[in-house]
């Protein structure tokens, strides 16, 4: 059975339904505050909407580790999850909430609600949890389309690259290719040579750029999650990537290798030989 | 002779040479983009900053402008407060809300900024005047286009709805008295401005008395760092925020950029030094004989080198000017694409070109042309005359 959320704009976080009166009030706190503050299980705090002012006592009865959200990353503040009711009377919001989390069954379930709730609602209004999840994930789009631009930019620039070591790399055979010719080896098997040996250049380098990729890519993740502290991860090496870096490479190599070897064999064996 | 021989080495092999003048220029250009981004947006987050001469924000105690719904309390007495000190000129409250336009059966909802305009410095008026009595406002053009309205006319707006009662809360019609461009909201945000006092009495009790920010213009030469450490002191709902601060604040969450800039930049210095390097060396041992025959014929050791080196330098400084202009156009681009993060300032640009940033890359490339050059021309002016000469004969 699927679960479908819709949340509603927003309320309070609550732990869970509002404890009796009688019972101490309990907090539970983020990980990172915990650590930064020094706090641990059963400790006191004193909760005040202003610096100052008067406050509620209660006391740290859980520790939360953040969800893996990467909205949340560049986010230095902390959390603290409240009883829906307190934290109303705390900040004087009276019965107002921000938002409802709604679990229905089945999707169709959760199609109906939504049309029930938005023909019955005034003042607000019902949002899937797809439509949200579309329209917080836009700064992730737009980071990812930049991501693009500058990997185009590489890739012209390795391209260039590669062709400017493999044109080196065959004028230094310029002797060697005129005497294989004078032996009589035709142009096309010296082509196929040039290329031959660029794929295994663009092959060594490939399967060096995987490893080094994934090195960085260790340290990309060792570095942010500890400047941002959180367990997202940051940097993904897999299988698609390899396959694409793979590919690319191999065949600019290819291509480089062919121009370079199609270049040699268009001049005379003589002229090769500087005569 | 020295520069004609260079130019005749490097016009002997021309596709080897405009290949490596090409590797350089997309390098310079990547560089030129990355000096770029790491010194754009400070630049243009601190004009935007200053853009109205406000050189201090208070903001509710712990939290950023704008960052949270917090408000700070008691905004008459700080402002008083505030007003008393000598070395401020101006004091400029803002409370920020979300408004309701109604449009028949539905509602247009847009940012609402409550200002005195007298002192405002979130807005420009570009027709009409700005609102300086209840029942007026000052739409931007992306909210007159949604309802559609124009100078004159009147909005029914809303601060919020009752879901109970299934009515609005809040009500007033605004006369649009002028239309207004919002220096810190993103392209295409719906936005009016009002005075604060119709804004407050709009939002209810809960808003009474209370701001969400509130800038603070100090006398020219006023020790800001001195008077924002002050104000954070003597007040202690609220935190005070230099530009500077506030600028190191907003580069602590972007700091991704900086480091990309600054890793991406390495980069292409390091690929541009070895695609010159590796030119110049194999330029170099193909040139061995001649190089003996002009040392053979009395060339200075010196003369050969700084050949070399012209070589080097000729191939990065070329490739530099050429990427140079390329840099501009892909920095256009990479900011057309990082502009559309949702919520950024329509003024804020990731990329922004300053001559100082193409000096830097310029002379960055500079160094490394004659740094890629040091290696080709110590092998080419340490050779042993003789000996390479009878090798270059028998080959």
């Amino acid at each position: 059975m699927f679960l479908h959320f819709i949340p509603l704009l927003l309320a309070a976080q609550s732990i869970d339904s509002a404890p009796p009166h009688h019972a101490p009030r309990t907090v539970a706190i983020d990980e990172r505050l915990a650590r930064d503050a020094g706090l641990r299980l059963g400790d006191t705090l004193v909760l005040t909407p202003m610096p100052g002012g008067a406050g509620d006592t209660v006391i740290v009865a859980a520790l939360v580790r953040r969800p893996r959200d990467p909205s949340e990353v560049a986010r230095g503040a902390y959390r603290i999850r409240v009883h829906l009711d307190e934290l109303q009377q705390l900040v004087g919001y009276g019965e107002r909430v921000e938002r409802f989390a709604i679990a229905t069954r089945g999707s169709s379930g959760a199609d109906s609600a939504l049309r029930a709730i938005d023909a019955s609602a005034f003042g607000f209004r019902a949002f899937s949890s797809r439509e949200i999840a579309v329209e917080s994930s836009t700064t992730f789009l737009v980071v990812s389309r930049f991501h693009r631009a500058i990997g185009v930019i590489t890739i012209v620039a390795s391209a260039v690259f590669l062709l400017c070591i493999m044109l080196l790399k065959v004028d230094e055979r310029r002797r060697d290719v005129a005497a294989l010719r004078l032996m009589g080896i035709s142009s096309g098997t010296v082509v196929r040579g040039v290329v031959l040996e660029s794929a295994l250049i663009a092959t060594c380098g490939s399967i060096a750029g995987v490893g080094l990729g994934a090195l960085v890519s260790a340290f990309v993740n060792w570095h942010y999650q500890r400047v941002y502290r959180t367990p997202l991860t940051f940097s993904l090496v897999t299988g698609d990537i390899v396959v694409i870096a793979v590919g690319l490479s191999l065949g600019l190599g290819l291509a480089a290798g062919w121009l370079a070897a199609q270049r040699l064999v268009r001049q005379p064996p003589l002229s090769l030989f500087g005569r | 002779m020295i520069l004609s021989l260079a130019w005749a080495s490097l016009v002997r092999h021309r596709a080897r040479t405009l290949l490596a003048v090409a590797g350089v220029a997309i390098s310079a250009a990547m560089l030129l983009d990355m000096v770029m981004l790491a010194s754009g947006m400070r630049v243009s987050f601190r004009s935007l900053l200053l853009a109205q001469g406000f050189q201090i924000r208070l903001a509710p105690r712990g939290t950023l402008p704008f960052d949270t719904d917090a408000t700070i309390p008691g905004a008459t007495a700080i402002m008083s407060q505030l007003k008393a000190r000598r070395d401020v000129v101006a004091v400029s409250p803002v409370l920020g809300a979300q408004l309701h336009v109604e449009r028949g059966a539905a509602s247009v909802s847009a940012a609402a900024l409550g200002t005195i305009a007298s002192v405002q410095g979130d807005y420009k008026i570009l027709t009409g005047r700005a609102p300086t009595i209840d029942g007026e406002a000052a739409a931007n053009d992306a909210l007159l286009s949604a309802t559609v309205a124009r100078l004159g006319d009147t909005l029914s707006v809303a601060a919020g709805f009752d879901p109970q009662l299934r009515a609005f809360t809040g009500q007033r019609t605004l006369r649009v008295v002028g239309r207004a461009h919002f220096i810190y909201l993103a392209a295409g945000e719906r936005a009016l401005a009002l005075p604060l006092t119709s804004l407050q009495a709009m939002e209810g009790a809960s808003r009474a008395d209370r701001v969400s920010l509130i800038m603070v213009r100090l006398r020219e030469g006023a020790a800001v760092e001195a008077a924002r450490s002050a104000i954070d002191r003597e007040i202690p709902v609220v935190s005070a925020i230099s530009t500077a601060t506030a600028i190191e604040q907003v580069e602590q969450r972007l700091s991704y950029f900086r480091q990309l800039a600054f890793i991406l930049g390495s980069v292409s210095l390091a690929v541009g030094f070895l695609l010159v390097t590796t030119l110049v060396t194999v330029s170099v041992n193909e040139r061995l004989g001649e190089i003996a025959v002009l040392r053979a014929i009395g060339v200075r050791r010196a003369r050969i080198v700084e050949q070399i080196l012209i070589e080097g330098s000729v191939i990065m400084l070329v490739g530099a000017v050429v990427g140079m202009g390329l840099g501009l156009i892909t920095a256009r681009y990479l900011n057309s694409i990082l502009a559309s993060f949702p919520g950024l300032p329509e003024a804020i640009h990731f990329f922004l070109f300053q001559p100082r940033d193409a000096w830097m890359a310029l002379g960055l490339l500079a160094a490394c042309g004659i740094l890629a050059g040091i290696y080709p021309a110590w092998r080419g002016a340490s050779l042993p005359i003789a000996g390479t000469l009878r090798e270059e004969a028998v080959a």
